[in-house]
């Protein structure tokens, strides 16, 4: 094992440590605070290693065989260390230590024991997603991708207490089955083709085209389907903007930065597969481009800064999956990383006004730039990056990602993401100056964030100015080739969408109910969520619930009745096997001699 | 001489134990089992360090990879086994204790010797070696008229068994013309009947040690009566003995013929797991479940033998290892809560979660292993040794040891009920001695390790396997 091994095995298992400690000593995970720091500790250790591994540039695979049979092992655990993989561990070890930070201040109030349980179940998702990351095949990826959808439903439901809480966990865990039932269907079926999990067998017989191509676009669709679900693209984005029911940091850490992100991560990861069937990335890049708009539509009629948010997260990963349809590897996954930094900005940043005035509805809040400038800074910052302004990194990604997607030849998603750059810059600059300047209308005394929180708002808000700052300097992004005129398109595009709502909220020259009468069809929709959530609701209801009960009858009646019969029947045979253990000695030899005749009789049986 | 090393070297522990018994008074005859403990983990530890030899055909006795990997699980389950012998408290065990351990290694003996014989008096001297100890060791508590009736009954069968293992063997001599393995082997390739005969005189010999159905009713019975310590390690070490006499007598050299043994075996198989498995689930003693649960094990192995392949045999030697930890843990934690509660009854167990969180997940993790739950020994175990049977074409077999796993997930989630959801009797931690602690540990140890990375076991059986064929 060479050096790299040891680091990234090092990031795995320091907070493995953490989460089994925390587990299994009650009386540390009791006391709360020293939970956190412990968790913290382990988490930046992670962090330095992943820092490390990634700086040194060097790539590794490991692999052991894990279930051992005479024709070869049926599976290896193993871990692909490849410059993807590296850079995204970097992203997930920072976001998840200076989340795990915050969380100290931010739920300072909760108890003792619920803290310690926060940070078991924090430092559990933070081997779960680092594990996802460096997997070296299929069948563990799938098994880190079931544990992060766990902790993501552990974390959402943390105040369990709270109905809608556990409700929306509910329904985050089942919506993302949904896809995952695809995944592991579609890796199994990839499986038998190819008799390998793992990538870089996968990759290879990808390259020398020893994989067979007919009826592969079934499997690939089956394993995007996953992606689907992790990531909220369309159809199944619903849970997304429920599972802000959650502690703001979880939402900034999981439904923004890392999980949300593996199902990009997922598709970039098995690219070389992806392209050979032409078709299921054209179809990516289709929904892409379509969760995008239609996200971006909703997030406009929100009045929870969070669900904004929630709706600006489907809405940025629909550009990442765009990106990687129309075969821009370097601008979907460029794209994931900046979106990683600014939009965990957003949230922490949201989290530190929630924390100030006790609620999330924008309209109670107002000219809070005044009394958390800092909040203001870090939050006009990550909302600039959003927006797509330069030299912020959104900026160079968005631009990558749109490039991408045009020299990509698919036109009409290309229109479609435009007008969503303008969209995302209307809705976001709506809630900067509902919240930070406009009419006072909060209550209380509101005030920035303690430096445990604000420390990581700062660290992410340099990242993102540096990050952009970086690529101004070097003049462009990583993949800048597209026409000229992309940047200039989608800068005005972004000024104007501030511009109208600077127009609309700030100076209130447009009220917000005569545009709201204006696109009235549009508006209702919008806020009925395009009556997804109904249709999936009626679907769950009529269709699923009926046959829940004929099921639930059967089972019953006749599968109960079935086993009911059979575990009596072994009972009562149980029982009266027992009566020939009579305790008597000479009995005892009769059997002895019973088995005898037995073994003679048997084996002489014509 | 090497080939004799831990022979010799157990033979010298028992000197010792023998002279700590003639010259030591009273209490202090106690250092007789920490002399033993302290031996038998040094020739254990020495028989990791042996390499094994390749045997000549016509060796009587044998030091081969089957031979060593043996000796190498007899010691440490003795090891085991004696360690929780040291914290038996009746006074018996304190002023007979060089009585106890010398008898105990007494058969230990014959037990290493029975791994490597290749000769028919060998054989059979080694498994009287063997057994009489065991006769003697489940009444030695001789006041308690349980133990003494017990261990009468276990005698009697056992005489009856020797006896026709004797005869067996004596139409086998006269059939084949030798006493050396290897001539009988060869004299398999076309057998007579009286050979045949023999064969399955002597089948229905090992059947007793190993305690197949319908040789097995002495086991719940001595199991119940005689001392814990002692009754756990009865019902690993001399039956991973049996198998092994039972691959060399039945496999070894045998070449295409061994087919012969397939219905006979399977016959057996199929009676063992159904009868054990049922006659399990109306118990409510700890003991007698356990030993009933002990005979279906020994049907589960009986389906990888009646594979009669390479593989088969590997995994019959992996679930052998499997069986010792697991077994062993759970009979010694059932000791340790009868010393503090004075009963083996089920309800002694209640609410031993709430009481001692670390026993109660030892013994959770060791039934889970007898029960074959993925992640601990016993999974690895039942699925490997399914797996070889299919492979030989006993679909049957197979589905029937499926259906009868989910009857033996029954009785010991029956076990695993009244530690997690019941309400303690009694509340206060429950004390267990150092060395019961220890043995306890290496089991679960044991469980654990094997069931999360099974491969080194697997393929170091594979290749003590092949060799056989």
């Amino acid at each position: 094992m060479n050096d790299a091994g040891t680091l990234a095995l090092a990031a795995l298992g320091l907070p493995l440590c953490a989460f089994v400690l925390l587990a299994v000593v009650a009386p540390l995970r009791r006391a709360g605070k020293a939970a956190g720091a412990l968790g913290i500790a382990a988490i930046g250790g992670a962090l330095v290693a992943a820092l490390v591994l990634w700086r040194s540039g060097q790539g590794v695979e490991l692999a052991w065989s894990w279930l051992p049979a005479e024709g070869g092992p049926m599976a290896t655990v193993g871990i692909l260390v490849d410059p993807v993989a590296a850079v995204m561990l970097v992203l997930v070890a920072l976001v998840s230590f200076l989340v795990q930070l915050y969380s100290l201040g931010y739920l300072e109030h909760e108890t003792g024991p619920a803290l310690g349980r926060y940070y078991a179940y924090h430092s559990l998702f933070a081997v779960s997603m680092i594990g996802l990351v460096l997997a070296g095949n299929f069948l563990q990826m799938f098994i880190f991708w079931e544990l992060v959808g766990l902790c993501s439903y552990l974390l959402i439901g943390f105040w369990y207490d709270k109905p809608e809480a556990a409700r929306a966990a509910v329904k985050a865990f089942w919506t993302t089955k949904v896809g995952d039932l695809g995944f592991i269907i579609g890796i199994v079926l990839l499986w038998g083709r190819a008799g390998t999990f793992t990538f870089s067998e996968l990759f290879k017989m990808a390259g020398d085209g020893t994989l067979a191509p007919d009826g592969l676009g079934l499997v690939m669709f089956l394993i995007y389907l996953g992606a689907v679900g992790k990531s909220a693209q369309f159809p199944l984005h619903v849970w997304l903007p429920d599972a802000m029911e959650g502690p703001t940091p979880v939402s900034a850490l999981i439904h923004a930065a890392t999980m949300v992100a593996a199902g990009v991560y997922l598709v970039t990861r098995a690219y070389p597969l992806f392209l050979l069937t032409p078709d299921v990335l054209a179809l990516i890049g289709w929904v892409g481009a379509f969760t995008a708009l239609l996200a971006a539509v909703l997030g406009l009629v929100q009045a929870d800064i969070k669900r904004v948010l929630a709706y600006s997260t489907v809405s940025q990963l629909g550009y990442m999956m765009a990106a990687l349809g129309a075969g821009a590897l370097g601008a979907g996954f460029f794209h994931l990383l900046t979106h990683g930094l600014f939009k965990a900005l957003l949230f922490l940043g949201a989290g530190a006004v929630i924390h100030a005035v006790g609620t999330n509805d924008v309209w109670r809040m107002g000219r809070l730039g005044g009394a958390m400038p800092q909040t203001a800074i870090v939050f006009l910052v990550g909302t600039l990056a959003l927006a797509g302004i330069w030299p912020l990194a959104g900026f160079f990604s968005k631009d990558a990602v749109l490039a991408g997607v045009w020299e990509g030849g698919l036109t009409v998603p290309f229109l479609m993401l435009a007008l969503t750059v303008f969209l995302t810059a209307f809705y976001m600059f709506r809630v900067v100056f509902l919240v930070f300047f406009g009419a006072g209308r909060a209550e209380g005394h509101p005030h920035d964030p303690p430096v445990s929180m604000s420390l990581p708002l700062w660290t992410l808000a340099g990242l993102t100015v540096g990050v952009g700052g970086y690529f101004a300097l070097r003049g462009g992004g990583q993949e800048g080739h597209g026409p000229g005129w992309i940047p200039w398109v989608s800068s005005a595009l972004a000024v104007a969408g501030i511009v109208c709502a600077w127009v609309t909220y700030q100076k209130q020259a447009v009220s917000a109910e005569t545009l709201a009468r204006i696109f009235a069809p549009l508006y209702t929709a919008a806020q009925r969520k395009f009556w997804l959530d109904d249709f999936y609701g009626a679907v769950y209801r009529g269709g699923f619930l009926a046959l829940s009960r004929l099921v639930g009858w059967v089972d019953r009646y006749l599968v109960d009745g079935l086993v009911n019969w059979a575990s009596a029947w072994t009972l009562r045979v149980g029982d009266r096997l027992r009566r020939i253990q009579t305790g008597r000695a000479q009995d005892y030899l009769y059997g002895v001699a019973f088995g005898l005749l037995l073994v003679i009789v048997w084996s002489y049986w014509p | 001489m090497s080939a004799l090393g831990l022979e010799l070297g157990l033979s010298t522990l028992m000197l010792g134990v023998f002279v700590v018994g003639v010259v030591a008074r009273d209490d202090a005859r106690r250092i007789a089992g920490m002399i033993s403990a302290i031996g038998v983990l040094a020739l254990a530890v020495g028989s990791f360090l042996l390499e094994p030899a390749p045997a000549a055909p016509g060796d009587a006795f044998v030091l081969d990879g089957l031979a060593l990997f043996a000796k190498q699980l007899l010691l440490v389950a003795t090891f085991i086994g004696i360690l929780g012998s040291l914290s038996l408290t009746d006074p018996a065990f304190r002023r007979r204790a060089p009585e106890y351990y010398l008898l105990l290694l007494a058969s230990l003996l014959g037990m290493l010797v029975l791994v490597s014989a290749r000769e028919l008096i060998l054989l059979f001297v080694a498994f009287e070696l063997m057994s009489i100890p065991l006769y003697v060791l489940s009444g030695f508590l001789k006041r308690e008229s349980v133990a003494v009736e017990a261990a009468l009954k276990f005698f009697l069968v056992g005489t009856v068994s020797s006896a026709i293992l004797a005869y067996g063997l004596s139409f086998v001599y006269g059939a084949a013309g030798t006493t050396a393995l290897a001539g009988v082997a060869r004299a398999l390739g076309a057998p007579g009947p009286l050979l045949l005969v023999g064969m399955f005189l002597v089948l229905a010999g090992f059947g007793f040690k190993i305690a197949a159905f319908p040789f097995h009713m002495w086991v719940p019975d001595t199991y119940e009566a005689a001392s814990t310590p002692f009754v756990a390690w009865l019902s690993v070490a001399p039956k991973a003995a049996g198998f092994v006499a039972i691959f060399r007598v039945y496999l070894e050299g045998v070449g295409d013929r061994v087919a012969l043994w397939i219905p006979i075996v399977a016959g057996l198989a199929a009676i063992t797991m159904t009868a054990g498995n049922l006659m399990a689930l109306p118990q409510r003693n700890s003991k007698r479940l356990l030993a009933y649960s002990g005979i279906a094990h020994i049907g589960y192995m009986l389906v990888g033998l009646a594979a009669v392949s390479a593989s088969g045999t590997a995994m019959v030697l992996f679930y052998l290892v499997a069986y010792v930890f697991g077994n062993m843990g759970a009979f010694l934690i059932v000791e340790a809560v009868a010393q503090a509660e004075g009963s083996v009854h089920l309800d002694a167990l209640r609410g031993l979660a709430e009481r001692a969180p670390l026993l109660a997940l030892a013994m959770l993790l060791s039934l889970l292993s007898l029960g074959g739950i993925p992640f601990v020994a016993g999974f690895w175990a039942k699925l490997y040794v399914f797996w070889a049977a299919a492979q030989a074409g006993l679909y049957g077999l197979v589905l029937l040891g499926a259906i009868l796993t989910v009857v033996a997930l029954f009785y010991y989630l029956m076990l695993a009920r009244p530690m997690y959801i019941d309400a303690p009797r009694r509340s206060g931690p429950i004390p267990v001695s150092p060395p019961l602690a220890l043995a306890i540990l290496i089991c679960t140890l044991g469980v654990v390790g094997v069931g999360v990375y099974p491969k080194p076991l697997v393929e170091l059986t594979l290749r003590v396997a092949n060799a056989l064929f």
